[in-house]
């Protein structure tokens, strides 16, 4: 039942794909001022979005991990390994993020980069959750999962700075198409659907390999534990 | 086709596949890893203690 459930959700998540593609590609209208290469908006946004909520899935782990590891061992361990699972399928999403913009900027703005604050604090979030996932892997020791929850907490305090940040300075980046304003919000239903229905299946395949992550963390656990039980019996 | 439009195609379909090559490359990755520790988990088992 278990497998079936799982394989449901793999068709329908590939199914969805296919159908927001289709939607990105064939079904929404050029933009008027940017023509084809406004379509970049259909997979850039949803990939922020989704890396936001990853990372927010990591500070939550992080949080709880902190709140566990003294007197529940068994959910402390299973909040790191959500943790980390937030913090890696994040940086893949807002990697995406960090090469289509600049892409999409390459052909609106004629450059492809600018240290504005969007941009920059895009970056550094990055960076901050790639130090996150070096950690994880180069330090040994009790200590670094303490580590590493410390620094998915501080590294979560920049998703803020970063969605206001296009509200709170000038910048290079367009104004907020969601949230910012009276003006703001996308107008023509056809871009609207084919953007939702991006949302939708990108967030359904963040889910799909998140979920995979967090059970290999927790199987790599487990074995870890195991080989633990064995050295000390030997 | 004008030239414009023709570099707007290239570089909206560069950012589709970048898209998916970071996506499907990540999942590859993720299932070498699974694997990986799907045979390290068995060799744990037989092991005696």
């Amino acid at each position: 039942m278990k497998k079936f459930a799982i394989g449901l959700y793999v068709v329908l998540t590939v199914a969805l794909l296919d159908w927001a593609f289709y939607q990105a590609i064939y079904v929404a209208p050029d933009e008027q001022t940017m023509h084809e290469v406004q379509r970049i908006f259909y997979y850039h946004v949803p990939s922020a979005m989704v890396a936001f909520l990853f990372f927010a899935i990591s500070l939550a782990g992080s949080i709880c991990y902190l709140a566990f590891r003294r007197n529940h061992a068994d959910w402390a361990q299973a909040a790191d390994a959500w943790a980390l699972a937030g913090a890696e399928v994040g940086v893949v999403f807002c990697t995406v993020v960090l090469i289509t913009g600049p892409i999409w900027g390459r052909r609106a703005w004629g450059i492809w980069w600018t240290w504005d604050a969007r941009l920059t604090t895009t970056l550094v979030l990055w960076l901050i959750y790639v130090s996150y996932l070096l950690l994880r892997r180069f330090a040994a020791g009790p200590q670094m999962q303490t580590l590493a929850a410390v620094l998915g907490i501080f590294g979560a305090l920049d998703v803020p700075i970063v969605y206001m940040s296009n509200r709170w300075w000038r910048t290079q980046h367009p104004a907020p198409v969601f949230g910012g304003g009276e003006d703001s919000g996308i107008k023509d239903p056809a871009m609207l659907a084919a953007f939702g229905w991006n949302v939708l299946a990108w967030l359904a395949w963040g889910v799909l390999i998140l979920a995979m992550r967090y059970y290999v963390e927790r199987q790599h656990q487990r074995i870890a534990a195991q080989e633990a039980q064995a050295a000390l019996e030997a | 086709m004008d030239q414009s439009a023709i570099l707007d195609h290239q570089f909206t379909v560069a950012a589709y596949a970048i898209t998916w090559a970071i996506q499907l490359g990540y999942l590859a990755w993720l299932g070498l890893k699974w694997r990986a520790q799907k045979r390290s988990a068995a060799r744990t088992e037989r092991t005696p203690r």
